[in-house]
C-alpha cells in the first residue's frame, strides 16, 4: 500500500464510525441481549427473574418447537427438489435449440420472485379459497367437485400446500442463476458430445451438471438459508395452523414472544433458531461437499 | 443456431413441442395471478363472486376509488412510508457499502481484517433469529415505532452483501489510478468520491437493485417494530386489509395491485438489468 494515498487514522475512523456502529447495534447487540434474556423468566413486564437454564430445559421438551423445526427441514428438502430441481430441468429445456422466446420465459419466470412474500401469500390464499378459489373452480369445471376442499385447513397436507407457493415463487429465480452458469459453458463441448451420439438427458447429467456444480451448490445454500427463515408466507396463509400443522420456527418464536408475551422464552427460542439455522446451513454444505467428492473419487 | 445437429426425426419434433408446452405453462403460471388480479379488480364484488374467472362484463373503477378515498385504509400513507423507507435505505446502503467496501479493499489498518470478518459473519447470521431480540433492544432504547425505525435493520442487513460486492470490485481496479490522483494532489476524500466513485457505478447499481426489492417487500421486521397505523409499510398494510376485506376479493386485489405497481413497472421496464443484478448479487454474495 502506498503511503501517498494512505489516509490518516482519524479520517478512516470518521468514515467507518456510522456504518460499523449501526451494524453492531442492530446485529450484535440484539444477539447478546437475546442470549442474556434467555436465562430469565420474563413475561414482557418489568419483572425479570433469573431462572438459569430452565428455558432451555423447557425448549428441549417443547414438542411444538421441534415440530416447527421439522417443518423447516421439510421446507428445505421439498424446496431443494422443487425449486432447484425443477429449475434445472427447465433450464435444460430453455437451452434446447427447439425452444423459442427464451427471453420471455426468463422475464416471466423471474417475475414472482420480485413480488413481496406477503402478496404471494395473499394471492395463494385466493387461489386456495374454498368458495372463490381457482383450484376449487377448476375442480368443479372438470366435473370433480368431490375433490374440492378447504385446502389450508387440511392439517395432514397443509405443509405441502404452503410449500407450493414458495416453490412456484422461486423456480424462476434459480432458473436464471443456473441459466447464467450454463451459458458460460463452451458450446463446443456439447457439439462434440452430440457427434458422439449423446442425447439430451446424457448431456444434462454428464456434462452440464458436473460443469455447473459450484453454481448448484450456491443455489442449494441459498435454498437452505432461505427456508430456515420461512415466515412471511406462513404468517399470511396459515399463521402456523391449523393447530401447529404448519408451524415453523420463526412463526413459533413470534407467537411465544408477542401473542403469549413470553419474552424470556421467546429469546431462548431466538437463540435456538440462530444456532440450529447455522448448524443446518453448515451441515448441509459439509454433506454436499462430501457427497460430491466421493462421486469424483 | 447450429445447423448440422438439426435432424427432423419425429421424436425430436414431439420432444420440442413438449418442451415448449411445459415452458409456456410455467411462464404463463408465473404471470397469470397478476393478469387475473388486474382484470378482476375491475369487477364488483357481486360480479366476482358469481364468476371468479370471467372477464369483467361491466368494468368499474369502484374498488380503486373506494380504496384511495377511504381514509381508514391508510393506503396512501403506507405507500409514502414504503417509498421513504426504501429510498433512504438504498441511498444509505449504497453510500456506506461504497465507503466501507473501498476502505476494506484499499486501506491497511489494524482492524481491517476484524471488520471484514464481522461483516462476513453478518451475512451468515440468520436474520430471523433477530426478530424478537431487535424488538427488545429497540423498545428499551425508545427506537421502535418511529418513522426511521425500519431504516436501521434494513441498512444493517443490506450492508454485508453491498460491502462484499464493492470490495471485490474495487480490488479489480488498478491502484495506479489512485497513485496518479495522489500525485495530482488529490486528498483521500476527493479520490474516494471523485475518482473511484464513477468507476464503481455498475456495482453500486447492482447493490441498489438488490435492495429495492428486499426493502420494498420486507415484512417481518416491519410487523414487529411498527405499531402505529400511520407508520405502516405496504406489506404490513396489506395484511391488515386481509382482515378488513375478508371476502371482498376484487377490493383486496385492487389494493395489492396499487402496492405492487411501482415494483411491477420497474421490473418490466428494466427486467434485463434487474435479473442480471440480482443474479450477480446472489452468486457473488
Amino acid at each position: 500500500m502506498l503511503s501517498t494515498i494512505k489516509p490518516s487514522k482519524k479520517t478512516i475512523f470518521l468514515y467507518l464510525l456510522v456504518p460499523v456502529a449501526l451494524f453492531v447495534f442492530t446485529v450484535f447487540v440484539p444477539l447478546i441481549t437475546a442470549l442474556f434474556y434467555s436465562f430469565f423468566d420474563w413475561k414482557g413486564g418489568p419483572v425479570k427473574t433469573f431462572s438459569g437454564i430452565s428455558n432451555y430445559a423447557q425448549l428441549f421438551h417443547d414438542g411444538t418447537f421441534w415440530t416447527a423445526f421439522g417443518h423447516n427441514i421439510y421446507l428445505v428438502v421439498i424446496c431443494i427438489i422443487g425449486q432447484v430441481g425443477i429449475a434445472f430441468v427447465l433450464v435444460m429445456m430453455v437451452n434446447s435449440k427447439l425452444v423459442k422466446f427464451k427471453t420471455i420465459h426468463r422475464t416471466f419466470g423471474f417475475f414472482p420472485s420480485t413480488i413481496a412474500a406477503v402478496c404471494i401469500g395473499l394471492i395463494w390464499n385466493m387461489i386456495y379459497h374454498n368458495q372463490y378459489g381457482i383450484i376449487n373452480w377448476f375442480l368443479k369445471a372438470i366435473g370433480r367437485p368431490d375433490l374440492c376442499q378447504v385446502w389450508l385447513n387440511n392439517s395432514k397436507w397443509v405443509m405441502l400446500y404452503v410449500s407450493i407457493p414458495l416453490i412456484w415463487q422461486y423456480i424462476g429465480y434459480y432458473m436464471v442463476i443456473i441459466l447464467s452458469a450454463v451459458s458460460s459453458i463452451d458450446t463446443e463441448i456439447f457439439e462434440s458430445a452430440e457427434i458422439d451420439g449423446a442425447n439430451g438427458f446424457q448431456k444434462a447429467l454428464y456434462i452440464t451438471l458436473p460443469l455447473i456444480k459450484n453454481t448448484m451448490l450456491v443455489c442449494i445454500t441459498l435454498c437452505v438459508a432461505g427456508n430456515m427463515k420461512a415466515f412471511d408466507n406462513i404468517y399470511v396463509m396459515t399463521k402456523g395452523g391449523p393447530g401447529t400443522a404448519s408451524m415453523v420456527m420463526a412463526m413459533y418464536g413470534y407467537q411465544v414472544s408477542f401473542s403469549q408475551t413470553n419474552m424470556g422464552y421467546g429469546s431462548c427460542i431466538s437463540v435456538a433458531i440462530f444456532v440450529l439455522s447455522l448448524l443446518v446451513i453448515g451441515g448441509s454444505q459439509g454433506l454436499i461437499k462430501r457427497l460430491t467428492r466421493e462421486k469424483e473419487a | 443456431m447450429d445447423k448440422k445437429a438439426k435432424t427432423n426425426r419425429p421424436g425430436k419434433l414431439i420432444g420440442g413441442f413438449f418442451m415448449n408446452l411445459v415452458l409456456w405453462i410455467f411462464s404463463l403460471s408465473c404471470i397469470f395471478p397478476l393478469v387475473w388480479m388486474l382484470y378482476s379488480s375491475f369487477k364488483e364484488k357481486r360480479a366476482f363472486n358469481a364468476d371468479i374467472i370471467g372477464l369483467p362484463k361491466s368494468p368499474t373503477l369502484i374498488n380503486y376509488i373506494r380504496i384511495l378515498t377511504n381514509k381508514d385504509y391508510h393506503l396512501g400513507e403506507s405507500m409514502w412510508n414504503s417509498v421513504r423507507t426504501t429510498v433512504l435505505s438504498i441511498v444509505l446502503i449504497v453510500l456506506f457499502s461504497y465507503v466501507v467496501g473501498y476502505i476494506l479493499a484499499r486501506v491497511r489498518f489494524k482492524l481491517n481484517r476484524v471488520l471484514y470478518a464481522m461483516f462476513l459473519m453478518g451475512m451468515l447470521i440468520p436474520v430471523h433469529s433477530l426478530l424478537v431480540p431487535i424488538y427488545v433492544v429497540f423498545r428499551n432504547c425508545g427506537l421502535s415505532n418511529r418513522w426511521f425505525t425500519l431504516l436501521l435493520p434494513y441498512i444493517s442487513f443490506g450492508l454485508p452483501m453491498g460491502i462484499f460486492l464493492v470490495e471485490g470490485y474495487v480490488k479489480g481496479i488498478p491502484v495506479s489510478l489512485e497513485e496518479a490522483a495522489a500525485i495530482d494532489g488529490s486528498t483521500f476524500s476527493k479520490t474516494l468520491f471523485q475518482v473511484i466513485l464513477p468507476i464503481c457505478k455498475p456495482i453500486l447499481v447492482t447493490v441498489a437493485i438488490i435492495q429495492v426489492f428486499s426493502c420494498w417487500n420486507e415484512f417481518s421486521f416491519a410487523l414487529v417494530l411498527i405499531k402505529s397505523v400511520g407508520l405502516q409499510t405496504v406489506p404490513l398494510a396489506l395484511t391488515q386489509f386481509k382482515g378488513q376485506f375478508a371476502s371482498d376479493y376484487p377490493k383486496q386485489m385492487a389494493a395489492m395491485l396499487i402496492t405492487m405497481a411501482p415494483i411491477v413497472v420497474l421490473y418490466f421496464a428494466f427486467s434485463k438489468q434487474i435479473i442480471k443484478g440480482m443474479v450477480s448479487g446472489a452468486v457473488k454474495g
